[in-house]
């Protein structure tokens, strides 16, 4: 898949560098010492992302799964362990190039989903379409609402939806941007196995389109995605 | 752009608090008022200090002396420290000395056709001071001939009074230029006679003045006390009307010509009402600026949650600042506008009130205050930007 990737480019001259991301024995300092006596291929681990891989990790409840998102999302800061994208260190980014990374590199969907409970659904995906320059007409906003089976509730108030709804309605809103990773908290825990499979389908089909990995968590195996690496939190 | 800042506008929401902003909006509109009304009135007035009726030569030259009375008789004179102290001041561009002839003189007529006689003392000033150019004013120790150079209201009070009761014809400034008569210097040793001349009119000093190298050269041959002070000093002002000159001849005992000085109580009056309307002006532009900022606050506060999900969802704060400073800053522009539209129209009345006395004031507002009205905008947008700033900065 990499090899493609790299002949790909080679072929079309595309000399654009996707983002590596380097995990450089990562630790969160409050669980430090429950964490260093369990065996893990992240934690306290050299750990590299390369483009367009697909990456599953599982990771019980307790190991830190959410955590780990958000040090890669920069969320929080209570880690010892660099985290490098493109050989920078996470730490070295300003404000504006923080920014920039959410806006053009990386895209999310929180466990908690995060969205704005007053703004209709419409208006949560619209937001992260027009954000940065949009990458998608307004119609691919009702094309993925329909292949996700929530247009029924595009203008409704957000706040009103179900769980449910909501997790694809962020998996939309995430896809709705540019990105080279897109990082994914449980982000099928209150869908059935028809939806989730749908909703696999699309994200695995925007990824290829933007020749973009991703990283998932999700507490047992599964087979949504074809993983070109599964790894034990 | 413009469908993120509808999504921007429904989380940021600038409704909270709408009373104190619309109390912000109403202090700050009378602040203006009030700051750009002090400006325009001081434009106004420095205006008509400074217009052509009150442009003259003579307002501009001050002759001063120290007011008589019982207790320094006899000791008018200004010491050097009084002239220096003089000179210091802001407002005296420059100080000239008036020297009193101190020898005994007198003039007479050349010839008998038309007899006069009397007794008379000269004064000079350095040639800076004088308005009146010609060609004869000028003396040597070779020289035979005195120019002189008298007041205008002598002249008058001759014509209009004392031919009159002397039976004597009237006589226009170029025939009394025409008469030649003697001058009598008294000395020790005699009396030296030159041929003496007016030469000009002049309004500005009310004494018969000689070129100043004669005077020298008389009060040192003639004169029987050597080192005696000036008495009277002239001083060249731009603003005889200025207050802070009239107070200085007050508290050092000096007295000019009082009417000259006259525009100095109205002076103080408009100082009085320009610092009234500014300093109250810059406190309520203060309390004004301190309730929108407090606004801004709330504004944020109230938001804090929907601005810290903005963010993490990579909207940069750059970008957030720049959207709140949209919603902050343009209704500022508006009550600057107000402000400028209502001192504009008042200034339009005041201009057709005045010039229904013939006084006549710009119609137009002054360009000092619409540069004011911009400085105070600069201001605002610095104090919005830094509470914008300061509070978008400590959320994350």
């Amino acid at each position: 898949m990499q090899d493609l990737i790299v002949l790909f480019h080679c072929i079309f001259g595309n000399s654009h560098l996707f983002m590596t991301i380097e995990f450089d024995h990562i630790i969160p300092t409050p669980l430090k010492e429950r964490l260093l006596q369990k065996r893990s291929d992240v934690w306290h681990s050299p750990l590299t992302l390369q483009q367009g891989e697909f990456i599953k990790i599982k990771a019980p409840s307790g190991t830190g799964k959410t955590t780990l998102v958000h040090i890669l999302y920069k969320l929080r800061y209570d880690y010892e362990g660099v985290i490098r994208f493109n050989n920078k260190a996470a730490t070295d980014l300003t404000e504006d190039e923080l920014a920039e990374l959410r806006q053009q590199k990386i895209s999310i969907v929180f466990q908690d989903l995060r969205l704005f409970p007053n703004l209709t659904v419409r208006e949560n995906i619209e937001l992260k379409r027009v954000l940065q320059s949009p990458l998608y007409e307004t119609d691919m906003i009702d094309e993925m609402a329909a292949l996700l089976g929530v247009t029924h509730i595009l203008e409704q108030k957000t706040v009103l939806c179900s769980y449910g709804e909501q997790q694809r309605v962020a998996i939309i809103r995430a896809l709705m941007q540019p990105f080279e990773w897109l990082i994914m908290d449980e982000p099928f825990s209150h869908l059935d196995i028809v939806n989730t499979k749908k909703a696999a389908a699309l994200i695995e089909e925007e990824c290829k389109k933007r020749k973009a990995g991703f990283m998932v968590t999700d507490l047992d195996n599964d087979d949504n995605f074809s993983y070109t690496r599964q790894l034990i939190l | 752009m413009k469908g993120l800042n509808l999504l921007l506008k429904k989380l940021i929401r600038t409704g909270a608090g709408r009373k104190r902003f619309f109390m912000a909006f109403v202090g700050l509109s009378v602040a203006m008022i009030l700051i750009l009304a002090a400006v325009q009135i001081q434009t106004n007035y420095n205006e008509l200090l400074h217009s052509k009726s009150n442009q003259d030569s003579i307002a501009n030259f001050l002759v001063l002396n120290k007011i008589l009375n019982d207790q320094n008789i006899g000791a008018t004179a200004l010491t050097d420290a009084e002239i220096n102290d003089l000179k210091k001041q802001p407002f005296v561009e420059t100080v000239g000395l008036l020297t009193p002839s101190r020898f005994k003189a007198s003039i007479q007529s050349a010839s008998d056709r038309f007899p006069f006689f009397t007794d008379i003392a000269f004064e000079s000033v350095p040639g800076d001071f004088i308005d009146v150019t010609s060609k004869d004013w000028k003396w040597d120790e070779a020289s035979g001939f005195v120019p002189i150079i008298a007041p205008n209201m002598f002249l008058d009070f001759y014509n209009f009074q004392f031919s009159f009761s002397q039976n004597l014809p009237q006589l226009t400034q170029q025939v009394v230029k025409m008469i030649v008569f003697k001058v009598n210097v008294y000395g020790t040793n005699g009396i030296t006679t030159f041929n003496g001349r007016v030469v000009g009119f002049s309004d500005r000093i009310s004494s018969l003045l000689v070129p100043q190298e004669f005077m020298d050269w008389g009060n040192t041959h003639f004169s029987k006390n050597q080192d005696a002070k000036p008495s009277r000093v002239i001083i060249r002002t731009k603003d005889p009307g200025n207050p802070a000159l009239v107070q200085y001849l007050k508290q050092n005992n000096l007295s000019t010509d009082a009417d000259k000085t006259r525009f100095s109580r109205y002076r103080q009056v408009v100082d009085i009402v320009v610092k009234i309307s500014w300093v109250t002006g810059i406190i309520m532009l203060i309390f004004a600026l301190l309730i929108f900022t407090l606004f801004i606050q709330l504004t944020i506060a109230s938001c804090k949650e929907e601005i810290i999900l903005l963010v993490t969802l990579g909207a940069s704060p750059n970008q957030l600042r720049k959207f709140l400073m949209r919603q902050f800053f343009p209704v500022n522009i508006l009550i600057m506008l107000i402000a400028l539209l209502a001192i504009g129209a008042l200034q339009l009345i005041i201009h057709q009130k005045l010039a229904a006395q013939n006084i006549s004031v710009n119609m137009l507002l002054s360009y000092n205050t619409i540069l004011t009205a911009a400085g105070v905008l600069i201001v605002i947008w610095l104090v919005n930007r830094f509470s914008i700033r300061k509070y978008i900065h400590t959320h994350h």
